[in-house]
């Protein structure tokens, strides 16, 4: 049992947030995000919201951390780069520049190891059901209502993920695509994702 | 001389075991030669072998995880790799087959749940980009997915509906359009020149 008590105390163990910086981002192939990249980035950081109540403002904190004060000196200018999602209520024409799209990338990397043992939490079938079935409601109204808030809602995929079922495994496979993204290979694993073609 | 590093996560633990590779320069406290691995779930099997299996492991979790990410299902790891993974049941979990190398040993199945596949990925991650392991893994790399990878989550209505729609809207209009009655011209408007003789004689 005590064999047990260390080995989880070894794996709750918090480590330092690695720091990323935008050189060596830089050393994978890189091109402009495409809309659904876009999307899926700022959908992303909508789940990070949803997650941490403070997360906006950790974002900003965070990206002081990496170095990202040149792209996002403060909330708006973090506000107007995701604002480049199509989704979005007041969404901005062009693509967003290569160096604020991978400062986010790295920025949301940086936020998925943060918040790793929560994700782990929500997606780890050995902890108390009813208490992970709390956890996913709180987490669901709370993206619900972001999404509602911030994307238009006459945009079908808004209206997909707005609709009952879907919220739940849309959060579901958002949640999960954060437990994959989180750790120093996980940088290289979004951006392949995020510039995926799609038919 | 020998060396040993762990790589934690929650409900994973990485350990790889192994010497430095003097013939190559390496100095001690860096991994060059892997003597053995294990890798152990709470609550579930403890998994060990050699460096092959662990390079075999390495080739067929990352890119599962990947195509995760893009939320594709796909089996990898094909009848002649010691191991595959597979989604199970419509993505409630993961099904990794371990083959032993020994004969008259049935394969070991292991389900994860997403958070135990995460802390996998995230061991074998920590372990590759490790400075002090200096092994060359042969790993894919991460790569976008073509539009033939892709298409397999969109499914046919997503695919095709619009070309579909456009088409079938393009043939409707060009149908009515036949349809209508061509508008025949009245060239005599202006008299002719036999037309005015006629006056004439009148």
């Amino acid at each position: 049992m005590i064999g047990h008590l260390s080995y989880f105390a070894k794996g709750f163990k918090t480590k330092a947030i690695e720091t990323f910086s935008l050189t060596s981002a830089f050393q994978t192939p890189y091109k402009v995000l495409g809309r659904r990249g876009l999307e899926r980035l700022d959908l992303l950081l909508l789940v990070i919201e949803s997650l941490d109540l403070n997360g906006s403002q950790a974002m900003i904190w965070n990206s002081h951390q990496l170095g990202f004060d040149k792209y996002f000196p403060n909330s708006v200018e973090l506000w107007k780069a995701r604002c480049h999602n199509p989704l979005r209520k007041k969404s901005r024409r062009g693509a967003l520049k290569i160096q604020e799209s991978e400062a986010l990338i790295s920025l949301l990397s940086s936020m998925a190891t943060r918040l790793y043992p929560q994700i782990h939490q929500l997606l780890s079938k050995k902890e108390p059901q009813d208490i992970t079935q709390a956890r996913w409601k709180l987490f669901q109204e709370r993206f619900y209502e972001l999404v509602q808030e911030r994307m238009n809602h006459r945009r079908g995929a808004v209206q997909r993920i707005l609709h009952d079922h879907q919220t739940e495994r849309i959060g579901r496979h958002l949640v999960l695509t954060l437990a994959l993204i989180a750790g120093p290979g996980g940088c290289d694993r979004l951006r392949a994702s995020l510039l995926d073609r799609t038919p | 001389m020998q060396v040993s590093f762990r790589y934690d996560q929650t409900s994973a633990r990485l350990q790889v075991d192994g010497l430095p590779d003097f013939s190559r320069g390496q100095h001690s406290g860096t991994l060059g030669i892997v003597s053995s691995w294990t890798l152990s779930f709470v609550g579930l099997t403890q998994l060990e072998g050699k460096k092959e299996h662990l390079q075999a492991l390495l080739r067929v979790v990352l890119p599962y995880a990947r195509h995760t990410l893009s939320g594709i299902d796909k089996t990898f790891g094909d009848a002649l790799s010691p191991v595959s993974i597979s989604s199970f049941k419509d993505r409630e979990g993961h099904l990794m087959k371990l083959k032993s190398s020994q004969k008259d040993v049935e394969p070991l199945e292991i389900l994860l749940d997403d958070a135990e596949l995460a802390d996998l990925v995230r061991c074998l991650d920590e372990m590759r980009l490790d400075p002090r392991v200096q092994i060359k893994w042969d790993v894919p790399n991460d790569r976008p997915l073509s539009k033939r990878e892709t298409a397999t989550k969109w499914g046919y209505t997503s695919r095709f509906g619009q070309p579909f729609l456009a088409t079938l809207a393009f043939l409707a209009f060009a149908s009515i359009l036949i349809l209508l009655p061509i508008p025949q011209n009245d060239y005599r408007t202006t008299p002719v020149l036999s037309d005015t003789k006629e006056l004439e004689n009148q």
